[in-house]
């Protein structure tokens, strides 16, 4: 498995380096002029022509790129061209706190979607399994912006129980991850029901059924554990996307967190920031296949990675 | 059981990681000198929470574009010169000043008995540190405008400064009001530091900024102007509507600006809360591409403000709030002065139409971003034209994307705009920039924002000696008659003027907003 690991990490290099490219050729060739919008309304020519010079937006394209990789290789980000603090800096503080927010919101919706799986599964066209999908189906379809306000004006503004937003220790981070964590709910409980009913119906539970296991073993020990390849799969995905921050709950919680910062640099054509973030998006995106793949192999012995 | 034991192991280790953001973020600090982050709700009598619409960029005085910037600068650092709460010149640091008659030479008189936070003393040779940083220094680029026309700086002693221009700009009186005096010391030893944390002789000094959270100042002791005022502020950029509103009902933030208009009538019917408006230099206009037809027949631009209803306007598009638009700047703009506006008269827009050639009106486009104020905006344009037999085609566009459509049409013949739905501001003590930048010939895109590509020689010439002379009263004459002669030729539909509106807790008194949008906190109370 070390073996394999290793060689996946040395891979990443050469998809990285082709990611550097195609977003560097991207975000410099999409209409607007980032010398003009740092500049102002109000700029002559003169002074956007001074910008673009101070910013270093006028020497070739080529030449911007090397400058760029030479820095990334000794873990120079680049200046962000709007505030002119480093873009690593810029990152640290908002990094933590979406990986944080992640880590949360997928806790708590991991947990919660396989339980709710587990019930609708193993209760079949009963309540339980009519209350849990009405649960999915609400979580995927509510808006995360309205979800978040609700919640704002339920537990911050009448019952006084949790901050409107901001980042002010581990109280602000309730609100955000059940608000991101209720779509990831809803779809890991979906998945986990569908998968569950199929392995449910193998010849395996049965045999075990008959030689006299007991239920919970049988559910958790040996459906629930085949059932998860799938279920692992989403919910690296989904981490995946939550790792590049989520803008509508950032926005609606005021939440410092990766999601808000890429926007307002795409916003503002803020080329190292965007290009830095779009690089961090993909390197975290590839590690995480990375762990869902050698996860496989913990929570399915037969599935041997290919050394 | 065995995987059932992995599958515990890591979700212990997720739980012990979401629980190091507790950790992580009493030292979350980037940029403070202190690392505690007490930013929550202020219940003390001392301490204000403000919630704005946006982040702030830098804490540097000389090299801010944006207003929410500025207005936390402004309560740390002071200039020669400032403005007053209808955005008029007053003296600050300044004692005295004059200007010779040719507009080249600022004398200023300084205050004595003035410290720095850091202990320096504000002198002339600190102010002469300022001009020559914002004079020098590349990097700070939005404004070197006026100071790079500086040709000298004398000291003419301890307390007295002399400024040279190698040029009359007529905005420099407004220069000195907006560049703030920072340290010298800072300036000579620390520079880098300006952007994050600076160091000024206002009424407040910096504690810490936490990017994107929240940035907190307290009482300077040592304040050259004394008074009292509320010992400690939290900024908070929280930039959705609902949340902002969410936090002043609450009681987690004690002020909060802008108040989003849907909200106005709730907010202002609780008896904890109240809301209060000012009119301000945003002027909302629809620009008429005059170089090319239709639009270069002067009876077709007068159609189109006669077929506008500007009262519905301000009642469709804000939501009851501003005043509309009655000149080509607004009315808090030293030397406004009202014209007289089209009434709205759909008989008679026909009427010029037909006698300009268009009896069955025509297709048109109008450009403008995507934010929904502006959508709103241009659905009533369209609307309204409609009446007229005038159709026209929405067409919004990404802020940098149309900036590239605008800007990047090089001479007035490549240009494909018509139709340009947007808003100007500008201190309301620089008329020059609120009128030079969209009326001078000079002023055509690439080089400016004359978006109606509009050239009249005696507006040009008018412009021209108002800036070269510091004579205030033949400058009142010479921009009444600007006002005159452009309102008339009619390059814009002329919609209205927005009025700010801002919300504070109802035991909180001393917080104003200028016209600019600048929040005003330097006497706030909190009883």
């Amino acid at each position: 498995m070390w073996k394999y690991i290793a060689r996946r990490t040395v891979e990443m290099i050469p998809i990285l380096i082709v990611i550097s490219i195609l977003t560097f050729l991207f975000i410099h060739f999409i209409p607007g002029d980032p010398a003009r919008l740092v500049a102002g309304k109000d700029a002559t020519l003169e002074d956007v022509e001074n910008v673009r010079h101070e910013l270093g937006l006028d020497k070739p394209i080529l030449k911007q790129y090397m400058d760029y990789m030479k820095n990334l290789v000794t873990g120079e980000l680049g200046t962000s061209l709007t505030t002119g603090l480093p873009v690593i800096d810029m990152f640290k503080t908002r990094f933590m706190p979406s990986l944080h927010l992640t880590f949360l919101s997928m806790f708590w919706a991991t947990l919660m979607g396989l339980v709710i799986g587990v019930l609708s599964a193993i209760n079949k066209n009963k309540w339980p399994d009519y209350f849990g999908m009405v649960t999915a189906v609400s979580g995927i379809s509510i808006p995360g912006f309205w979800l978040g306000l609700l919640l704002i004006q339920l537990f911050s503004v009448q019952l006084g129980l949790f901050p409107t937003g901001g980042l002010d220790g581990f109280s602000s981070y309730i609100l955000p991850s059940l608000t991101l964590g209720a779509g990831i709910m809803s779809m890991i409980a979906r998945f986990t029901r569908s998968s569950m009913l199929e392995t449910l119906q193998a010849d395996f539970i049965r045999t075990g059924r008959a030689k006299g296991l007991k239920e919970h073993s049988v559910i958790v020990t040996h459906a629930l554990r085949n059932s998860l390849i799938s279920v692992v799969t989403v919910a690296g995905l989904q981490f995946g996307f939550l790792l590049g921050g989520s803008v509508v709950v950032e926005t609606v919680f005021s939440f410092p967190g990766m999601g808000r910062l890429l926007i307002d640099s795409i916003a503002f054509r803020d080329y190292p920031v965007i290009q830095s973030a779009l690089l961090l998006f993909a390197f975290e995106f590839i590690l995480v296949n990375l762990i869902v793949d050698v996860l496989y192999t913990v929570l399915n012995p037969k599935i041997q990675l290919n050394s | 059981m065995n995987y059932v034991k992995k599958l515990v192991f890591v979700i212990l280790c997720t739980l012990l990681l979401a629980a190091c953001a507790e950790k992580d973020n009493s030292n979350a600090s980037n940029t403070g000198d202190k690392s505690t982050t007490d930013s929550g709700t202020a219940s003390s009598k001392n301490e204000l929470v403000i919630a704005v619409n946006e982040n702030f960029i830098s804490m540097d005085p000389h090299n801010t574009g944006d207003t929410n910037s500025s207005s936390v600068q402004e309560t740390m650092l002071e200039g020669l010169l400032g403005f007053n709460a209808d955005g008029q010149i007053i003296k600050v640091l300044a004692d005295d000043y004059s200007i010779s008659e040719d507009a080249l030479v600022y004398t200023f008189k300084l205050k004595e008995g003035v410290t720095f936070h850091d202990g320096e003393q504000f002198n002339a040779e600190a102010v002469k540190v300022n001009i020559e940083r914002i004079m020098n220094d590349e990097s700070l680029r939005l404004y070197s405008r006026g100071f790079s026309l500086i040709s000298d700086v004398e000291i003419l002693g301890d307390y007295e400064i002399k400024v040279t221009l190698k040029e009359p700009y007529g905005p420099m009186i407004t220069r000195f009001g907006v560049a703030k005096m920072i340290s010298p010391k800072m300036i000579k030893e620390n520079s880098a530091d300006i952007p994050k944390k600076p160091v000024g002789t206002g009424p407040y000094k910096f504690v810490e900024w936490v990017q994107g959270d929240h940035l907190t100042i307290e009482n300077f002791d040592g304040y050259w102007d004394g008074g009292e005022r509320v010992a400690k502020i939290t900024y908070k950029p929280v930039p959705e509507n609902g949340s902002r509103v969410a936090m002043l009902k609450a009681g987690d933030a004690q002020v909060i600006y802008p108040v989003p208009a849907q909200n106005i009538d709730e907010l202002s019917n609780s008896k904890d809360v109240e809301v209060n408006k000012v009119p301000s230099t945003i002027a909302h206009y629809v620009s008429l591409n005059t170089y090319k037809k239709p639009l270069d027949d002067i009876k077709v631009r007068q159609a189109f403000n006669y077929a506008v209803d500007k009262d519905a306007y301000l009642k469709v598009v804000n939501a009851g709030l501003g005043l509309p638009l009655d000149s080509i700047i607004p009315s808090k703009t030293v030397y406004y002065k009202q014209q007289k506006m089209y009434e709205h008269n759909i008989e008679k827009a026909k009427e010029l139409l037909a006698e300009a050639g268009y009896p069955d009106g025509f297709d048109i486009e109008i450009w403008g971003n995507t934010n929904s104020d502006t959508m709103k905006g241009m659905q009533f344009i369209q609307q309204q034209l409609g009446q007229i037999g005038v159709k026209v085609e929405i067409k919004s566009m990404e802020e940098g994307t149309l900036s590239d459509e605008i800007y990047g049409a090089q001479t007035p013949d490549d240009a494909k705009l018509q139709m340009w739905y947007v808003s100007w501001s500008a201190y309301a003590s620089d008329i020059t920039n609120a009128t030079k930048p969209l009326f001078h010939s000079v002023s055509f895109p690439p080089n400016g924002a004359n978006t109606a590509y509009y050239h009249n020689t005696e507006a040009d010439q008018l412009m021209d000696e108002a800036n070269s002379i510091s004579d205030v009263d033949r400058q009142a004459e010479l921009y009444e008659k600007l006002q005159e002669i452009v309102y008339q030729d009619t390059p814009w539909i002329f919609l209205g003027v927005d009025e700010v509106v801002y919300g504070v807790r109802s035991n909180v008194s001393g917080v104003l907003v200028n016209p600019t949008g600048g929040l005003d906190v330097k006497n706030a109370k909190v009883e």
